[in-house]
């Protein structure tokens, strides 16, 4: 009997399904994809509902979506604890031992990443108009994300970060100090991600090179490097540094299109 | 599919007042749908449709993919002999054969003074480059015929086409306000505004408007009343001055600094307008002492 592949995740799902049961995105809709290769990330119906180990995720809305975990016996899923929009009170909570607590501090990032333990139901959301991206990681996969851009990640992913690399990045902003990692082993798991406005994503050829705002990064495969582009900008006696984030493939980019510029905290 | 003889297949997008073929789902010139029925309020304003996803808008020989529906992103694809400009902070994305420079803009103290960006770049081609906005709405596409200006509020301008030239004068919508020893000036469209005109042929602007959009067309000496804010762009010959209005007379409960009263921007045709549907109301504390042309009335 055929299956049908989902064009996001690449995950096969029985006939007759309207959205993938790995990722949620529409089965009934084909990629969109501008000409230079950006493909948008897939709109996810209001309501859709997909499962990962015993669990399954419904996202509710289309402006702020809400993703609403329902945790099976035995699953957990960990989150910074500012995008918990509710929970039913007997869902038991822990703090995940993150390490580095200077220089999470320094980076600003979260001292606390928090853990909810099935059975229970769960919900998040964040503050700003934008869009939910489901990448659920195969086993060995590793993936950076902005900071502060994830939402939620299953149990069997491994969280830790990493420090961007170069001075201009530490001194200016642009998308701070440290990304998120995370890593899976021998399980596959899923991470949900908030970007905001619309988000898009292209896959970087070995070698391929896109310049990218750092405002406007999102995530990346972490076989993609990123170097800071410094260009100097003189108008009459002004001059202005502005720094761009250099990709280079082979792997998978996403950026959002609404960001946050130079100078500005998040 | 053929058209009959003697006959030709025209379509005058009311948006932008542009003719194509209409044989597409968009509008070539704009963006704009075309297999829409306009849809015009009972008081007269259409409200302009988004651009759909993915279509493309032609100039020069170069296009524009417009992507997105929350917070668009405009993305182009530059011919070698093609560029545009566009304020730094709103690049999204470029290949790294598009050569990114600045551009030459004088004035930079009064721009300093008014808010307004510093440093203009311009992208040439050949190759891709995307330019995307910081607040959800509506990219809005105008394409300038030769010779044609329009006139843009502040920090609404995303980017426009080389030939469209660029500058700012001042708005000359203004007030002031005391309050106890306190004197303060007021902008409520911005101090300065944009204007844009196309020369040596037609060119593409494109501006971003938060939340929906609607527009107009005055017809010579009809005004309307509108919120300062929420003005994106108007054509040059749209006249514009405040009015004030006092619900309880001039001063009500014997204090001026209480005095209830509401601002507004009076647009007064030929022309077209264009709104949105965000906007901050203005700062009204104090008396008001002085002005620029403005018309006043008392309930």
């Amino acid at each position: 009997m055929d299956r049908i592949e989902c064009q996001w995740c690449k995950a096969q799902n029985e006939p007759g399904r309207t959205s993938c049961n790995t990722c949620g995105a529409p089965l009934d809709q084909r990629n969109v994809v501008s000409d230079s290769g950006w493909t948008e990330a897939p709109r996810l119906r209001d309501m859709t509902e997909f499962r990962f180990s015993s669990s399954t995720c419904q996202v509710e809305g289309e402006i702020v979506p809400v993703a609403e975990i329902s945790l099976a016996h035995g699953d957990s899923v960990f989150f910074e604890h500012h995008v918990m929009l509710w929970k039913e009170p007997q869902v038991p909570m822990s703090a995940l031992n993150t390490g580095g607590g200077m220089k999470r501090s320094i980076g600003g990032m979260p001292h606390v990443v928090s853990v909810a333990h099935g059975p229970g139901r769960i919900a998040f959301s964040r503050d700003a108009t934008g869009e939910l991206v489901v990448l659920p990681l195969h086993p060995s996969m590793e993936i950076d994300v902005r900071e502060h851009a994830f939402v939620v990640g299953s149990h069997s992913i491994n969280y830790s970060f990493v420090r961007i690399k170069g001075l201009a990045n530490v001194l200016h902003g642009g998308s701070g100090m440290y990304m998120d990692r995370f890593v899976t082993h021998n399980e596959p798991g899923i991470i949900i991600l908030h970007g905001y406005g619309n988000v898009f994503q292209k896959t970087l050829q070995p070698g391929e090179k896109i310049l990218v705002e750092p405002g406007g990064f999102l995530y990346k495969d972490s076989s993609v490097t990123m170097n800071t582009v410094q260009q100097n900008i003189r108008t009459g006696l002004m001059r202005h540094n502005m720094y761009l984030a250099e990709m280079v493939g082979p792997g998978r980019v996403g950026v959002q299109s609404m960001y946050h510029h130079h100078g500005h905290s998040e | 599919m053929s058209t009959p003889e003697g006959t030709s297949s025209t379509y005058t997008c009311p948006y932008c007042r542009q003719v194509s073929d209409g044989g597409g789902y968009s509008c070539t010139s704009c963006g704009a749908p075309v297999d829409i029925r306009l849809k015009v309020t009972k008081s007269g304003w259409a409200k302009q449709p988004p651009i759909k996803d993915m279509a493309r808008i032609k100039f020069n020989r170069s296009t524009c993919q417009i992507s997105g529906t929350q917070v668009p992103v405009a993305e182009f694809n530059l011919d070698g002999e093609d560029s545009i400009y566009f304020s730094h902070h709103v690049l999204l994305h470029a290949d790294t054969k598009v050569r990114l420079e600045a551009l030459k803009m004088g004035g930079g103290w009064n721009r300093i003074l008014a808010g307004m960006p510093l440093i203009m770049m311009t992208a040439h081609g050949a190759g891709h480059l995307a330019i995307s906005a910081d607040h959800p709405g509506e990219t809005l596409a105008i394409p300038l015929a030769h010779n044609h200006a329009v006139d843009v509020v502040e920090h609404r301008f995303l980017v426009a086409t080389n030939n469209i030239n660029y500058r700012w004068e001042n708005s000359g919508v203004w007030f002031t306000t005391q309050d106890g020893d306190e004197q303060e000036w007021h902008y409520p469209i911005g101090q300065m505004m944009d204007r844009f005109s196309a020369q040596g042929g037609p060119g593409l602007l494109l501006l971003h408007g938060p939340g929906n959009t609607f527009i107009r067309d005055l017809s010579q000496g009809e005004s309307i009343l509108i919120q300062p804010d929420s003005l994106i762009w108007k054509d040059t010959s749209v006249r514009m001055h405040l009015h004030f209005e006092y619900p309880r007379g001039q001063y009500w409960f014997s204090s001026a600094r209480w005095q209830a009263k509401s601002m507004w921007l009076r647009l007064q045709g030929p022309g077209r307008v264009a709104i949105q549907s965000v906007f901050e109301p203005p700062e009204m504390v104090g008396s008001i002492m002085n002005s620029s042309p403005a018309t006043t009335h008392y309930w």
